[in-house]
């Protein structure tokens, strides 16, 4: 048995220290962190550049009742911007309309308002600007004016307080009871955290698969092209070269994940902080590398079928859609993770290690259903390698003719003798 | 012990019978061609024996035995169609080859660096496959089958691609490491090296065995009843084709091939042309295994 392994390890090194000298692998393991990081940090950068001028905005009153301040400072509110962006709204006050087009002619003010003599009645204002030229965002200026009215029209006749809740009506808290029954409040932070690990676990499987698979076949797709393969059948038996295939490239995928980890914890002392626990970090990476072994022998499988490397990604590319596929259904398993269609992604082998970590992200999974999934997991495994081998014995050597899924079938039953 | 033999071995792919029920034997320290024509199932055989396909009946043994992980470690194979990998480093492939034959890494290095260096390609070991010349690559390819010292070499046309340079470094290793007691089995279309190399040949047509035996055996048996003969005077051709008796006349270099007509003797040609013309030498032809070859497959599909 010694050998066996002798040979696989050996096929395995080789795979593992082949893909990390690749040029796509450098690329994708460090440039993918930073498109992650540009995707989170442009948008803020862009958002806190472009965060508004002071304006000057005119205004005719003819209500008469309105009581406009003489300024009014707004927080910039820009998403991740580090710091806020105060911008200054200053009114003036015009008695004529044609006065206020003479100094938006001019320049002096950027835009103005009409407040129309029947205002209570239609709830109207007018505001006027240049044609592409609304520096102000109406729905920035449309809140303004809305707290400037209530004050208008409600100082001095109700108490403060009750102004301050017509202007702000409510404010709605989330608190979480607990097993012991003490309820807490539930914070953003604790949000992120809980929902945080699964996910982007979920998201860095998704991934790996995606580029340590397209390794497998880009390799198997090579061997067979350039004939190598029957040198190596000549050396290794197929279930050896096989397996030392999904080991090296496994080990690829762990170092891929393991660096976009280092990398998302590091940032997240900057960005937002993931509380990782020891139990789910283990399920975490159990789960990835079963998954990640189902879908690298499937790879497999597929490559020593298929006749080029074109083909075999077109097939590969609908099982890659199956590790995607409960995603899809992320909304689901996250409002309601204990009905049954979420109980059946989390145990079904294609979706199980994405949709288990979102429900155990949610909800408490009861011990039986993850010892279930991760049966269920390790079985299909362990059919996938058997039947994988079996199709690499049978194909591996075949060129031009792509066979029939009745072919494929008996050979896998003929392959078994 | 015989370092191969096949019993009534049979395959058919789909319904076509690509082997047909073949029997022969290889001995230990010979060179040992397998010929035929394209499709004859050649390469099918030589898969057989690697274990890489199952026979549908009969058997194999390789090296005293069915193919173990174990013998498998004491085989070499260079197939007909190539390949290396294309962007790994000479060395680093070649170790890696011999690696997955279990030879220990620090051995592999030795033997690729001697290798490499009998082979005149040491100073390339640390460049790319990819970057070496077609004629250095089949070297290295040729290379590849023997790092690991095997016993029993498989070789599918090594030959084919070589330059006469080339041809003869590996037609040399070839025979080194006959005379160092290791088997090799040489498949090829070229029936001039099968000539000068093989001790024994197997020839197969439409999966079936037709020729099997020593290349002297063969030649012999196939023999025309010709001669070679030299004149002193090119003039001389002339004279002779009114000689009655003879069927063919073929003109080689500086030579005339005789064919007598059937019944007729050799050596009563040879008399007849004695009297006319000056003769410089003479010998009794066999034909070349090419001759054999092209009349086995040309009869075979003639039926």
């Amino acid at each position: 048995m010694s050998k066996f392994f002798g040979k696989t390890s050996i096929v395995a090194r080789h795979e593992f220290l082949k893909t990390i000298r690749r040029k796509e692998f450098i690329f994708m393991t460090f440039a993918f962190p930073l498109l992650i990081a540009g995707v989170a940090i442009i948008p803020s950068l862009l958002a806190s550049t472009a965060s508004a001028e002071d304006q000057r905005v005119g205004y005719i009153d003819m209500t008469g009742s309105f009581d406009f301040p003489s300024s009014s400072t707004r927080e910039g509110f820009s998403v991740g911007s580090l710091e806020a962006n105060p911008s200054t709204i200053e009114f003036v006050k015009y008695e004529e309309s044609s006065e206020a087009r003479e100094a938006l002619q001019s320049g002096q003010i950027s835009s103005y308002l009409i407040v129309p003599a029947d205002f209570l009645e239609t709830g109207v204002i007018e505001l006027y600007a240049f044609e592409k030229e609304m520096s102000v965002p109406g729905g920035e200026l449309s809140a303004e004016l809305s707290n400037i009215a209530i004050d208008s029209l409600l100082k001095d006749r109700v108490d403060e307080p009750v102004l301050q809740r017509v202007k702000n009506p409510i404010n709605l808290k989330l608190y979480n009871i607990g097993d012991n029954g003490e309820s807490s409040e539930q914070g953003i932070a604790e949000v992120l955290s809980n929902f945080g690990l699964p996910f982007i676990t979920a998201f860095i499987l998704f991934f790996s698969i995606f580029s340590a698979s397209g390794y497998l076949l880009r390799g198997l797709a090579e061997e067979k092209e350039n004939r190598i393969m029957e040198v190596l059948l000549s050396s290794a038996a197929p279930i050896e070269l096989l397996s030392g295939k999904i080991i090296g490239l496994g080990a690829v995928g762990l170092l891929q994940v393991v660096i976009w980890l280092s990398v998302i914890v590091l940032g997240s002392r900057y960005a937002f902080p993931v509380k990782i626990e020891p139990m789910l970090l283990f399920l975490a990476l159990t789960y990835f590398l079963l998954g990640f072994l189902l879908f690298a022998s499937m790879m497999a499988g597929i490559g020593a079928v298929t006749g080029s490397l074109q083909e075999s990604q077109q097939v590969a590319g609908i099982f890659t859609f199956a590790a995607a596929f409960p995603l899809g259904f992320m909304q689901l398993i996250l409002t309601k993770p204990d009905s049954p269609l979420a109980i059946f992604l989390s145990l079904f082998p294609f979706t199980s290690p994405a949709s288990m970590l979102f429900r155990i992200g949610v909800s408490e999974v009861p011990f039986y259903q993850i010892a279930a999934s991760l049966f269920i997991l390790f079985v299909s495994v362990h059919a996938v390698i058997v039947i994988s081998s079996r199709l690499f014995r049978v194909y591996l050597l075949m060129y031009g003719k792509r066979p029939g899924v009745k072919e494929i079938l008996i050979s896998i039953r003929e392959a078994g003798r | 012990m015989h370092a191969l033999e096949f019993e009534g071995v049979s395959k058919s792919f789909a319904e076509k019978n690509v082997i047909r029920d073949i029997s022969f034997s290889v001995e230990k320290g010979e060179i040992f061609g397998l010929l035929g024509p394209n499709g004859a199932g050649k390469t099918t055989l030589i898969r057989l024996l690697l274990d890489i396909i199952k026979p549908d009946s009969g058997e194999i043994r390789v090296l005293g035995g069915p193919l173990t992980p174990v013998s498998k470690d004491r085989l070499g194979y260079l197939p007909e169609e190539r390949g290396l990998y294309r962007k790994t480093k000479l060395l680093d492939m070649l170790i890696y080859l011999a690696q997955l034959k279990n030879v220990p890494k620090k051995e592999a290095k030795e033997n690729a660096e001697a290798l490499l260096k009998s082979l005149e390609l040491y100073e390339h070991r640390g460049k790319r496959v990819e970057e070496l010349s077609k004629g250095m690559q089949q070297k290295v390819q040729f290379l590849s089958s023997i790092i690991h010292g095997p016993e029993l070499i498989i070789l599918d046309e090594p030959f084919s691609g070589l330059d006469p340079v080339s041809t003869k470094t590996v037609k040399a290793k070839i025979i080194e490491y006959r005379n160092e007691g290791r088997t090799v089995i040489l498949s090829t279309h070229m029936m001039e090296q099968a000539q000068k190399l093989c001790d024994r040949i197997l020839m197969i047509n439409k999966g079936q065995r037709v020729l099997y035996g020593t290349v002297a055996g063969i030649r012999k048996e196939h023999g025309k009843n010709s001669l070679l003969v030299e004149f002193a005077d090119k003039g001389s051709l002339s004279t002779i084709r009114e000689i009655p008796g003879i069927r063919k006349i073929t003109e080689h270099e500086g030579s005339v091939e005789v064919f007598p007509e059937e019944g007729i003797s050799a050596h009563s040609v040879l008399q007849e042309l004695t009297r006319r013309a000056e003769i410089l030498r003479f010998e009794q032809m066999f034909p070349s295994l090419n001759d054999i070859f092209i009349e086995t497959v040309e009869g075979a599909s003639g039926e």
